[in-house]
């Protein structure tokens, strides 16, 4: 039976020893790797928690941009005649109403059977490229509007004219069944409303400027 | 384990985490138009982070293959290679072997610590950029200056054992 004492074991190269700190920095930087692995997997669930919902329904208690980016109403008014005596088209400009309160007032859109508007206003004037910073509560033109359950708001659509504003249509609208995002209501006309169509985009206050600009793509 | 060697394995173990960890970031800024790229392209204005692994990668994937080159040599071979040497010096008895050694780890040496240059140039580059971009450097950053540091450490005890 042969022993090999430490005397007749072989020696690693001289070398060999050079290879530990390459092996320490490997070490080194696989223990951050490992960490920091876990610890966003942790941090991304955390986040995903706490983020402002950007979809589904409307959470109660949150606040929420409401505006409407698009109305269209029918050929004829309520009198079922032309708008604006068949010369042009209908002038049209629509408010919002939360807890009987008119919470927005949009722009009026001239001479349109499908009045747009884009939720953002940005004119950019010679003080904009000199300095002035603008927020996202001064960009989006909106109704802010809390959410509670049963809540409802209307929607009082107008005919602007230099003499008189004319009714064009109300419709009321319950909170419930609005989503975050796009929302579509197709209407019939009625003895006292002639819209065809609304679409309302909902955005939630408090998310940053580049989601609320995707949502109203 | 002796402390020379003691503070190699430590200069090696920060030399790992700060080749990995966040060493800068970079926060653009297009001015007073700031607003409106946010708008229109927020992708532009997306904060950046980069360790000095991921500024490698970085170069590479960009086709800057030759300043990649001389960073990943500077930065990452160039000091685990005098650690090498050091580890290696610490071990020799025969004191010529011992001088050959560290002559090489000089050498080896003038090419280390060239990131940190290349880090400052980084900075003071993006500073002088129009539209108020910054930079700021990360945690990385020191952890590497300290394995640094420790590098050097070793450095004068090893001179100081010069026979």
């Amino acid at each position: 039976m042969t022993d090999i004492s430490d005397f007749d074991a072989p020696k690693p190269p001289a070398w060999f020893g050079a290879a530990i700190p390459l092996l320490i920095v490997l070490l080194g930087a696989g223990f951050y790797w490992f960490i920091t692995t876990d610890k966003d997997n942790g941090e991304s669930e955390d986040t995903s928690n706490s983020k402002i919902n950007l979809s589904g329904r409307l959470s109660p208690g949150q606040t929420y941009y409401i505006f409407a980016s698009e109305v269209e109403v029918y050929p004829t008014n309520l009198k079922n005649e032309s708008w604006d005596q068949g010369k042009k088209g209908p002038d049209i400009r629509y408010r919002l109403f939360w807890k009987g309160n008119a919470v927005f007032e949009s722009i009026t859109k001239d001479d349109s059977l499908i009045a747009d508007w884009s939720g953002l206003s940005i004119e950019l004037n010679w003080k904009d490229l000199l300095g002035k910073s603008v927020s996202s509560d001064d960009a989006i033109k909106a109704g802010r509007i809390r959410f509670e359950e049963g809540e409802k708001i209307e929607i009082a659509v107008e005919d602007v004219d230099i003499a008189s504003d004319d009714d064009v249509g109300r419709h009321e609208i319950e909170m419930d069944k609005l989503s975050i995002g796009k929302n579509e209501f197709k209407l019939k006309k009625t003895a006292s409303s002639a819209i065809r169509k609304i679409t309302l985009r909902v955005l939630p206050v408090g998310s940053n400027i580049e989601d609320l600009a995707n949502i109203m793509k | 384990m002796n402390v020379t060697r003691f503070l190699i394995a430590v200069s090696s173990l920060l030399l790992g985490l700060g080749l990995i960890a966040p060493t800068l970031t970079i926060y653009p800024q297009a001015g007073d138009l700031t607003w409106i790229i946010k708008i229109i392209a927020p992708e532009e204005l997306a904060v950046s982070t980069y360790s000095i692994l991921g500024v490698i990668q970085k170069l590479f994937q960009t086709g800057d293959i030759f300043l990649a080159v001389v960073l990943a040599m500077f930065s990452v071979f160039s000091p685990v290679l005098k650690l090498s040497f050091y580890w290696h010096a610490t071990g020799l008895k025969d004191s010529k072997k011992f001088n050959s050694i560290l002559q090489r780890i000089h050498y080896v040496g003038k090419f280390s610590m060239a990131e940190v240059f290349a880090l400052a140039l980084i900075i003071v580059v993006i500073k002088s950029f129009p539209g108020g971009s910054t930079a700021e450097l990360e945690w990385g950053a020191y952890i590497f200056t300290f394995s640094v540091i420790c590098s050097m450490l070793v450095s004068f005890r090893l001179d100081s054992k010069k026979r």
